[in-house]
């Protein structure tokens, strides 16, 4: 038994015509790359993985972010999946739907604005997921929501989707 | 003038949040306190404007526009806060 831990590069994010984080670059010593969530518009991205080795069990998002100004407040972060089975699956791929959303609140942690922190979303509607189906991953910053407080842009570093192989 | 409609109000606050300096940082305040800051500051502007305008000289005061006198506090407010960099500096 094992668990497989696959990578949601901000840089390989793709995103809709409208609501889509900005992307950022800085840091002083090595570059920090990252999508800037906004904080009163709900803005999403989206990536495109194939389960391998998926076995069962709630998928595990780890989503690593920083304030861009804030010290204090909650953060609202909400994941969708949408999952096709190749070859069997004949869901018009161009409109399939989104699962029920899955969502985590995390609370900045104080003291230094631009810390590391991971919030974790366990997902549990996984649209009937199964080994080696292909799975689009909504991310998104749930800004309008009244349990989203902290001010300014929420900046996602890198996020990751891990399960099990059994 | 009179206050800003809720629009307005919500859209100075949103656009607040994106363009914040960070070489001044957040406050240590939520969402929603920010956006009673907005407010206030807007209240505040609207109860104070009459006094503000007594204040000018009168040559500016007659010759300039709202929207000339609000650069012009706006800009003073900005360099008060270090926030304004001029080419001089």
């Amino acid at each position: 038994m094992a668990t497989v831990t696959q990578q949601l590069d901000p840089g390989a994010a793709q995103f809709l015509s409208t609501a889509f984080p900005a992307f950022v670059r800085t840091g002083a010593n090595f570059p920090v790359v990252g999508l800037a969530f906004d904080a009163t518009l709900d803005e999403a991205a989206f990536w495109l993985i194939r389960a391998v080795n998926y076995g069962s069990g709630n998928l595990t998002i780890h989503t690593d972010w920083y304030a861009d100004v804030a010290s204090t407040g909650d953060v609202v972060w909400e994941s969708k999946l949408a999952v096709i089975t190749p070859d069997t699956d004949t869901q018009d791929v161009e409109t399939k739907a989104l699962a029920t959303l899955n969502t985590v609140t995390d609370t900045h942690l104080g003291t230094v604005g631009q810390r590391l922190h991971r919030a974790i979303i366990t997902v549990t509607n996984l649209d009937a997921l199964a080994a080696n189906d292909d799975v689009w991953v909504k991310l998104t910053r749930n800004a309008v929501n009244v349990a989203d407080t902290m001010a300014g842009d929420a900046i996602l570093t890198l996020a990751t989707v891990s399960y099990s192989d059994v | 003038m009179a206050v800003m409609d809720t629009t307005n109000r919500l859209r100075t606050w949103s656009q607040a949040m994106r363009d914040w300096p960070r070489t001044v940082g957040m406050p240590n305040v939520t969402k929603t306190e920010l956006r009673a800051a907005v407010n206030a500051t807007d209240d505040w502007l609207e109860a104070n404007q009459p006094s503000f305008n007594a204040a000018l000289p009168l040559s500016f005061r007659s010759q300039a526009s709202v929207a000339q006198k609000t650069f012009l506090f706006s800009y003073t407010a900005m360099r008060r806060a270090g926030l304004l960099k001029a080419q001089e500096d």
